[in-house]
Order: C-alpha cells, then structure tokens, then sequence
C-alpha cells in the first residue's frame, strides 16, 4: 500500500511538472513515453480499487496532501481528485500540450504520423485524431436510428456503469445528478442519452434510471420539451413506466396554463421553456395514437376535471373543456 | 447555406508555387464544407479530396523552400486562414496522407527562433491548435468524464459501434425490387463506400470496408464508388489495410487494376524468387483461390500471362511460373467442391478443345505405362497444328491459324508437368522412340519455327540426347573429352541465338543425372565436370529444385521416389559446393 500511494503522489507530481514547469523542456522521447507510462498505471490503480472504499479513501487522502505542497510549488495548480486520474493519460496530455515550453520536437513524435503499435507515445494524438474524424465523417450515415450512434455508445456506457453499481448494492444516483444541468447543450445531449438508454434492449438499470426520472421532473420535462415527438413516442410504447409519467406531465403542463385574453390562446406563465397548447395537444393526440386505452382514461379524467371547472363549453374557461374539443376535432 | 462550386480545372504541377487564387479557391471550399452540412457538402469534399492533397503537397514544398514563416506569410497572406479550417474538416484530417501533409504544414510554419510578431503569434496558433485537435471536449464527454471514461477509450468505442451498426445495415437485403420510386436499403451504399475513401488506412474501419466489397450486388443502386475502390486497393497493396480473404476476391472483382497489379506483383515475386517459387507463396497471394471462386478472374489472369508471354518471348523462370500458377489453379478448382461446377471450355476458351482433356489430365491419374502413348499422341497433335499453320497459303487465315498454335502451346505452357515428364521419359528411352518427345520439348522452347530452324533444332536435340546417352553409359574413367566437349557447346551461350536452347539441353541433362540407373558418384563427377566448364550452375540448381517439388507433389512418378530425392538432394549439395568454390573466379 505504501508504494502506491507513493506512486499516486509521484503522478500527481508528474501531471503538475507537465503542465506547469519548465522541466518539460528537457523532456525527449523516453521521458514523455514513461510519464505516459505512469499516467496510464495510475489508470489502472483506479479501476481496481473502484469498488473498495477503505482504499479509495487512503488515496483520497494521500491526494489531499499532495495537493496542498503541490499548490505551494507551483502557481495556478489545479487539484487533482481520485476520478480525475480515470483520465490520466488525458489530464497528461492536455497539461503537456498546453504548457508553452514542451519542446516541438517532443509535439511532432505526439503527432507524428508514422503510428506503429508498438510504441505508445509516437503518434498517440494522430490517432486520436484519426479516431475523432473517422466518427465524424460517419456519423451522418449511422444516424438510422433517431438518437445517433454516440448517443446510443454513451448509452451502453450508462446503462453498465449504473448496473455494475447497482449489482454491488452502490448508490448510483451521483452519476444521473451531478451531470451539469445548467449547460443548454450539454443538458440537452443528456436527454438524447437518456432516451437511447430507455430504448436500448431491456435491462435491470433502466427501471432504475425511470425511478430516477420520475423524482427528477426537472429532466423528465427537458426530455419531454426538447425531444422529437417521434422518439418521444418510441419512448412511450417501449417503456409503459415512461408513458405513465409523460401522461402526468402533460396534465401536469395543462393545469399550469392560464388563458391570455389578448393573444386568445392558452399559455404558460411560470415556466421556461414553454409549451404551446397546440403541442400539447399534439403531445397528447400522439399518445392517443399509440395507446388507444389511455385515451378513455385520458378523457375520463379530463372530463371530471372540466366538470369541476363548471362544465362550459365555452372556448377559454377551462383548459380540459378545450383540450378535450381539440381531441374530439381531430377525431 | 452556399452551395458547393463546380469543379475547376487546376493545372497538376507539384513543383509551382501555389498561386494566391487557387489558394483562394481551396479556401473557399473549405469554409463551404465547413458550414453546410448536407449531403451535397460531404459528396463534395469526398469528390475533392485528392485534388486537395495535391494542393496541400504544393503548398508543404512552397512553405519549405520558403526562408522563413514571416516570409511565407507575406506572399500566402490566406494560408493561415485555409489550414486553420482544414484541422476541422474531417475528411482531411481522418485520411492518412490528408492529415500528414496538414500536420507538416503546420510544422513548417512554426519557427524555432520567432524573429518578429508574426512569426511569434504564428507559433501560439499552432500550438493552440494543435492542443484542441486532440483534447477538445464536447457535450458528450462532459457526460463520459462523469462515468470516469477515458476520452480514447470512448472515441475508440464510438467508432467501433458505428461501424457495426453501418455494417448491419449493409447487410440488409435489397428491398426496392427495381421500383426506382421507392427507397431502398442500398441507396446507403454508394454514400458509405464514398465515405470511407478517407477512412481505407483506419483499422476499425476495416470491418466495414470488407463487409462493402463483399455486399451482393442485387440491386441496380449497391454501387461502390470508384475512388473506394481505387483508395481501398493502393492501401491494400501497400499493406495499410488487412482484408479478409474473400473482402480481397470481390475486390479484384469490383476493380481490374486492382486484380493486375496483383498478379505482376505475384509474377515479379517469382521472378526474384532466387529458385522455383513455392506453392505455398502461390496460395497466401490468394490469387488460385480467387481465379477457382470466379472463372472471369482466371480469364483475366490468362490475357495477362499470355501478353507476357508474348513480350519476353517467354522466359524460362515466366513459362515455369504460369505452369506452377496453373497447377495450383487447378488444385482449388478440385478443393472447390464445385456449388458452381464451371466446364473445362468455360475456363480455357481459348485453347484447341481437343487438346484440352489430355493436357489438363495429370500424369498420376494415369497408369505410368499409358505415358509414353499418351506424350506421342500429344506430339503428333500439336505437329499437326503447326504444320497447318505452315502450309497455309491465305494470309488471312494464316493469323487464325497462328493464334490457333499459340494458344497451344499456351496450354502446353499451362500443363507442364507433361513437358516434364517427357523430358523424364527421353532418358529411358531407346534412340529410336526419341522422336515425338524431343519434338515435344523442342516445341515447348520454341514455339514458333522463325527462320525455319525447327529442323536443325530437331536435330540438335537428337545430337544432345545422343551425347548425354553415351556420356552416362560409360562405366570406367576416364570421360571421353570429345563428348564432354560437344555437350559443353550445346549448353555454352553462343554469340549468335543458337538454333537450340541450351536449357532445354540443361534440363535434359539433369533429368539424365537423376534418372538414370547410374552411380551416383559417376552421375556427380559428369555433373561437375560439365558444369565446371560451361557454368550453368544456378540453372541447373533451378532444375533440381523444380524437380524436387513435382517429387513432393507425387507428379513425378518413379517406383523408387526415396532413391531419386536422395539423389537430387546429393547433386544439390554438389552443386552447392561448385558454386562456393567457383564464384570468386567466375564473377
């Protein structure tokens, strides 16, 4: 144990050299091929100790040390956490490439273009590259499915990294949580993942993630907004769970709208992003269309709701009056 | 959204300096490519790609012979702006040589000793650059660095699922039933096979190339695109891509010049093969197996040989080669099983359709007494032919008749294991049974009766066979100078073209060597004797080898097989010594 936590530390060291000193100059071939050695060790170190918490937070601590001389020594140092070194050679890479004074020699063997498998470090971000644009060039042609072939990767990822957790009785909400919610782009692709995950073959973990969506409503109305209603749909004749819990949204979205005199039509006041009433009827009608018995509980319900409203038939009193003479126009 | 301009005629010198406008055009292009994002956009870089090489190794040269960046700049003002957009366009930067020559012009602009701002800031740019190409991150990763996935490891996954998924799909069949209204499965087709132009260097991506060249071609739109094939058979050929045997065969299928350029590469390795080529070289080159799958290839790798042929007047290590080659054709064709049995005259078309059945038979599937018969009627035959062509009186069908005897002897040159074996029977046989075999031989050296030699050949050959007979009877020392001498001459490079070809004559004395019921220690001082003076040592080696794997194929049938590979391994070891002792003199 003593000899990994001094080679934990040695790596945080490592990364701290790379990015921020001018040792690097001085670097050549072998040293950069060993500090990738390192990084890819410490690597390892962390997939094995993943499920053993004793250990994961000796490392933690001896981390939290190092931290604390490194940033003494060195200027702008940024910590350095467990799940950081998932990533090493990443993290090694990036403070390499960013640090004005690695020579352009040790850039040229990193980019060279005459890979050989056998050495780790010549061309090691030709082929990131390489890979990176390959995905590209054809990503548009495997988009047969409506989520995309990432989206689908990052899926499968999902679904065992959450099964492997849940197998061992680990708490799995952190994943779903932390991911940024605040980040239009980034929020958005996590739908589409979310919804590939839901579509994927069955398997243990997407009851799961379906709990968790269903107490996180602030995802599942992203999800529900953002979305095509095509995949929406798909969602909702794979995974019943889903269905139920996208009916209670729409209602839910219903009762939030109030009528504005001036624009003649039903709107949402308190929430962004908004809803038109037209989409959710289209929302619902879609329902309808794939789920023909929800609609004779759908309309139940809304009857009663509209009876409760006094039971005009008038256009801009009741919300579930008019949602239901939408329905019954489209009939 | 701009549309995607024509193309434009550039002139194809590598040596001029770029011109500003074409960098105009290219530039131009780039920033197309890179806002649109359709289908017309991607066809359009997939179509420019190499034309934008060529550029791209214009303006490397350019930037080297430059003295400086600073300079460079001056005269390129747009060059930073047009490499600058081609890092983020992806059909540059996933082909091999695309990103090379991209990467070296980056390099060539970075100074090491910066003199002046320009040059300084150039250098931040490409360091910039070059860190987001291989770090950036987007949406999707932020969501991977939650799970603690490593970047590579992530790409590497997305890329090898979307190459199954693409593969899945290409294996759907065809649905549209020629209905062009309707949408089919294969319209995918042609846009994959165009996209993987950049990609034929990129080992994930290999699957997916095999699973394109290997698709049944059931419908009228599962076209490939011809810059796939074309990319996809110079990286194969250049061992940048691994295919799976049959990805290989539907390729030489797809593409002709793919198919040639195997069979001179196959064809040159023999020729520098420092002995017989080995059947097992014939097989890995997958070009038998391929000729036995589909009868258009063997058609195409004949034309090829017979062009050969034609040229070099036929060679010996190029008569041997299409022999072996043959052989090996027909070993698979048997293996085949035949789901497809193709007829012997789909195959060989060309050839006299009488000759076709007694020169394809192999010798072991017939009795050993039945050879002779068998080799005299062959002979007379192929006499008849000739001398139908001979004494043709009308020119034009004088031509017929010649292509009628080529083709002959081409199939004589296919089947040479009968050549072989009359060269083995001529050293058992009694002097007046000689004639119809050394006809035969003589035939095979000498196809066509130019200047009317054949009879002098004739001849000759009878002189030759007379030699060895009386040479290998002797059965006391001393040898007979004179007969030595005549047969030195025979086998000695003459000034003039000989009317006989001293292999032949070689080869007949070797067959003599090993064959005959003679000392071997008598058989080795004649071989060494004979040798020494006229030095045809690694001929005769040759022979020696090719006769060791007709013995290892069981084609050379003789009652005491173990005797006659002890004695051709002894004259091989001979051989060998002379060659070490004499090759400091003779060269």
């Amino acid at each position: 144990m003593e000899a990994v936590l001094k080679n934990v530390a040695g790596t945080a060291e490592l990364l701290a050299v790379a990015s921020l000193s001018g040792e690097v100059e001085r670097w050549e071939e072998p040293t950069v091929s060993r500090a990738f050695q390192w990084a890819r060790y410490c690597e390892h170190l962390c997939r094995r100790f993943h499920d053993n918490p004793a250990i994961r937070r000796v490392i933690e601590k001896q981390l939290r040390v190092t931290n604390h001389g490194l940033r003494a020594a060195f200027a702008g140092y940024g910590d350095v956490s467990f799940s950081d070194l998932y990533r090493c050679q990443h993290l090694l890479l990036v403070g390499l490439l960013k640090n004005p004074q690695l020579p352009i020699s040790v850039m040229k063997i990193l980019f060279d273009a005459e890979q050989s498998e056998y050495q780790e470090v010549t061309g090691y971000c030709s082929r990131i590259i390489q890979c990176k644009s390959a995905c590209k060039v054809l990503s548009p042609l495997a988009d047969s499915s409506a989520v995309g072939a990432d989206a689908e990767v990052q899926a499968e990822m999902l679904m065992e990294r959450l099964g492997a957790l849940l197998s061992r009785g680990g708490e799995a909400r952190h994943i779903l949580d932390s991911v940024p919610q605040g980040f239009e782009g980034a929020a958005g692709h996590f739908c589409v993942v979310i919804a590939a995950a839901l579509l994927m073959k069955k398997n243990s973990s997407q009851d799961f993630l379906l709990d968790w969506l269903q107490k996180e409503q602030s995802v599942l109305e992203q999800m529900c907004s953002s979305l095509p209603s095509a995949l929406i749909i798909e969602l909702t004749k794979k995974q019943p769970k889903f269905r139920d819990a996208f009916c209670d949204l729409l209602k839910k979205w219903a009762s939030d709208m109030e009528y504005s005199l001036s624009e003649g039509e039903w709107i949402q006041t308190r929430r962004n992003p908004t809803v038109s009433f037209d989409r959710l009827t289209e929302h619902f009608l879609g329902l309808f269309e794939t789920c023909p018995s929800v609609r004779v509980d759908v309309e139940e319900e809304l009857n009663a709701l509209k009876m409760s409203d006094g039971d005009f038939d008038v256009r801009g009193l009741s919300v579930w009056g008019d949602l239901l003479s939408a329905f019954n126009k489209s009939v | 959204m701009s549309q995607p301009q024509p193309l434009l005629q550039l002139p194809q010198t590598a040596e001029r300096a770029p011109s500003a406008g074409e960098l105009r055009f290219w530039l131009d292009k780039a920033v197309c490519w890179g806002q649109a994002d359709g289908p017309d956009a991607r066809k359009d870089a997939s179509l420019h790609l190499s034309r934008l090489k060529d550029f791209l190794q214009q303006v490397l040269t350019h930037i080297n012979n430059m003295s400086s960046t600073a300079e460079t700049v001056k005269r390129l003002p747009l060059l930073g702006q047009f490499l600058g957009r081609l890092c983020w366009n992806p059909y540059v930067t996933a082909d091999a040589t695309g990103r090379r020559l991209l990467l070296q012009c980056l390099w060539g602009l970075y100074s090491e000793h910066p003199g002046n701002a320009v040059e300084r800031t150039a250098n931040q740019w490409i360091r910039k650059v070059l860190c987001q190409l291989a770090t950036e991150e987007d949406d999707a990763q932020a969501l991977m660095k939650k799970m603690d996935i490593p970047p590579k490891d992530y790409h590497l996954e997305v890329l090898r699922k979307m190459v199954a998924l693409l593969q899945k799909s290409i294996g759907k069949s065809c649905s549209c039933l020629g209905d062009t209204n309707q949408r089919c499965a294969c319209d995918n087709i042609l846009a994959t096979s165009e996209a993987c132009v950049p990609l034929v260097t990129c080992p994930e991506a290999a699957p997916l190339i095999s699973a394109l060249l290997q698709q049944q071609v059931t419908c009228v739109r599962a076209a490939l695109s011809e810059d796939f094939l074309d990319a996809v058979s110079s990286a194969y050929s250049s061992r940048c891509l691994s295919l799976e045997e049959q990805a290989v065969v539907s390729l030489w299928c797809h593409n002709l010049p793919s198919l040639e350029e195997a069979v001179l590469r196959l064809l040159d390795c023999a020729l520098t093969y420092s002995g017989p080529i080995p059947q097992k070289q014939l097989e890995q080159s997958l070009l038998p197996k391929a000729c036995a799958q589909h009868c258009s290839i063997f058609l195409v790798v004949n034309d090829i040989f017979r062009s050969i042929l034609k040229q070099a007047d036929g060679t010996e290590c190029v008569k041997y080669f299409v022999g072996a080659f043959t052989g090996c054709f027909l070993r698979e064709v048997a293996l085949q099983q035949h789901q497809t049995s193709v007829s012997l005259k789909a195959m060989f078309p060309q050839s006299p359709q009488s000759l076709l059945l007694p020169l394809l038979t192999r010798p072991t599937e017939m009795p050993q007494q039945a050879w002779r018969r068998h080799l005299i009627w062959l002979s007379s035959s192929l006499q008849r032919l000739t001398e139908e062509e001979e004494d043709g009186d009308d020119n034009s069908s004088r031509s017929g008749r010649f292509h009628t005897v080529f083709e002959a002897w081409f199939l004589l040159v296919q089947c040479s294991h009968w050549v072989q074996v009359a060269v083995q029977l001529l050293v058992t046989s009694e002097p007046e049974d000689c004639a119809p075999l050394l006809w035969l031989l003589t035939f095979y050296h000498h196809p066509t009766n130019r200047g009317h030699h054949r009879a002098l050949q004739l001849v000759r050959g009878k002189e030759a066979w007379d030699h060895l007979h009386s040479l290998f009877s002797v059965l006391d020392p001393p040898l007979p100078i004179d007969l030595l001498q005549s047969l030195v001459t025979l086998l000695s490079p003459q000034p003039q073209p000989p009317p006989l070809s001293p292999l032949l004559t070689l080869n007949l004395f070797v067959n003599f060597a090993v064959f005959l019921q003679q000392s071997l220690s008598a058989s080795t001082e004649i071989v060494q004797m004979v040798l020494d003076r006229c030095g045809l040592v690694d001929g005769a080696r040759w022979v020696l080898s090719s006769l060791q794997i007709r013995m290892n194929q069981g084609d050379c049938l003789s009652s005491d097989t173990e005797r006659v590979h002890l004695r051709i391994r002894a004259l091989q070891n001979t051989l060998t010594h002379m060659h070490v002792a004499s090759s400091p003199a003779k060269e």
